[in-house]
């Protein structure tokens, strides 16, 4: 997570459910009627590096502008998805960040539950892009429904795991160089 | 992440590290003793064994200087053995065969007198032991002892893959070696794979996965892999972690507490 990773910076975009409990004025930008003033209690998703900011503002004493919700990705629903079985679940569909995104939420939350049911998720789909990654067709196959569901921190480990695997045929002449 | 080159050393790299092994050769030409940065080489006279580093005795071998005799355990029998070991054994359904017995380590399978290591003397007259990856574990070292298990040096796919690719009319059967080779990188990958389940445990502290005996073609295949599962399994764990430490330190901050009570209750029994 160094400042110029650009996953993290476009972690830092996703959107993030966040219910404002004061009224603001002129701020009717975010919801869309530039110059309106936005109400308490408006749903509105913001990007999260700035629900962040807004609702850690409460902790230096002011009340706080907004309350953070869990965003759809890491719901009750997805999680259920995932304890019956994580390799069926396209994360890239719930967010292209899947993982940094639900570390960053951990952050913010305290969710025991939440923390076990990723790691199991991390590690059975881990298996997986494994032996996906030494598959020596390539990424055809019954695997590409699996592959096109990888968020992008498993797309990483799938082509450290693939180029190694590659680089290791070439080198024993299995393969051909291109 | 931002870092575009691939992590840990390619597969050359590995095997240019592989060929300072020593292995034994059959010289059919004579040839002066050389000085090397490696160390000296003996004088090579016709029918006398001598040792050589793998990259020199792959260059006589491909001048038809010399014939290489393969290692130990580069034959279909030691080979097969230790493939039915990784595969059939029960003590080592998750894990890998041991690795080649360090000098003055007892044998498994031989519970005699304890064997005592031999020191070494450096050119300055100091005494060593030689380590891994200093001893030489392809020499055709006649092993006369029965009850010596074969096993797989660290280098073995490196030195078995050059030695078929460069030697293969010195081996005996190379068919069946190579097919053997293939079969146990398949077993151990299988086996390292399936250790990502207990990956958890090993970037929380505690557990892990035992590598002994993991060639280093192996751990270089595996690396990229095997690290980007710790490290984010870590990043996922990171808040219970977290949590976990305050509850450890609030605990020995009432470290104090407890103790006193615990002095107290055994007052209470005088």
């Amino acid at each position: 997570m160094s400042y110029y990773d650009i996953d993290s910076i476009l972690t830092d975009a996703q959107k993030l459910p966040c219910t404002f409990e004061l009224e603001v004025p002129g701020l009717g930008v975010l919801e869309g009627n530039p110059g309106e003033d936005i109400k308490a209690g408006t749903r509105i998703d913001l990007p999260l590096w700035l629900g962040e900011m807004l609702s850690i503002a409460a902790r230096i004493g002011t009340s706080r502008l907004v309350t953070l919700d869990m965003p759809e990705a890491l719901s009750e629903r997805v999680m259920n998805a995932l304890k019956a079985d994580p390799r069926t679940v396209d994360l890239r569909a719930l967010a292209p960040h899947f993982y940094n995104l639900s570390e960053r939420i951990l952050e913010l939350f305290e969710e025991e539950e939440l923390v076990d049911v990723l790691t199991d998720t991390f590690k059975r789909r881990a298996a997986e892009i494994a032996d996906q990654a030494h598959n020596p067709r390539g990424a055809v196959g019954d695997g590409v429904e699996f592959l096109r569901g990888l968020d992008e921190t498993e797309r990483q480990l799938f082509r450290a795991a693939h180029d190694r695997a590659k680089a290791m045929r070439i080198w024993a002449g299995e393969a051909k160089r291109k | 992440m931002a870092f575009p080159f691939p992590q840990g050393i390619a597969p050359s790299e590995i095997a240019f590290l592989a060929e300072m092994e020593m292995v034994t050769i059959v010289p059919r030409q004579r040839l002066e003793g050389l000085e090397l940065l490696g160390g000296p080489v003996e004088p090579l006279a016709p029918p006398r064994r001598a040792s050589l580093p793998l990259w020199l005795a792959l260059l006589l071998k491909r001048q038809r200087r010399a014939n290489i005799i393969p290692p130990t355990w580069l034959h279909p029998e030691p080979l097969s053995l230790i493939l039915e070991v990784e595969s059939q054994h029960q003590d080592y359904k998750h894990a890998f065969s041991p690795p080649p017995p360090l000098p003055g380590q007892p044998s498994m399978h031989e519970p005699g007198p304890e064997p005592t290591a031999r020191p070494q003397y450096t050119p300055d007259g100091e005494k060593y032991f030689a380590a891994p990856p200093f001893l030489p574990h392809n020499t055709a070292q006649a092993r006369t002892s029965s009850g010596e298990v074969p096993a797989l040096p660290y280098h073995w796919i490196e030195v078995g893959n050059m030695l078929l690719d460069a030697a293969s009319d010195d081996l005996m059967d190379p068919d069946q070696i190579r097919r053997l080779l293939k079969d146990l990188r398949e077993v151990r990958m299988s086996k390292m794979r399936a250790g990502v389940d207990v990956l958890d445990a090993a970037a929380t502290g505690g557990g892990g996965v035992a590598l002994t005996g993991v060639g280093a073609m192996e751990l270089g295949e595996e690396r990229g892999f095997l690290t980007g599962v710790v490290d984010n399994l870590r990043k996922i764990g990171a808040s219970k972690e977290q949590a976990r430490r305050e509850q450890l330190a609030e605990q020995r901050a009432n470290g104090g507490y407890n103790g006193t009570q615990d002095e107290e209750e055994d007052y209470m029994e005088f």
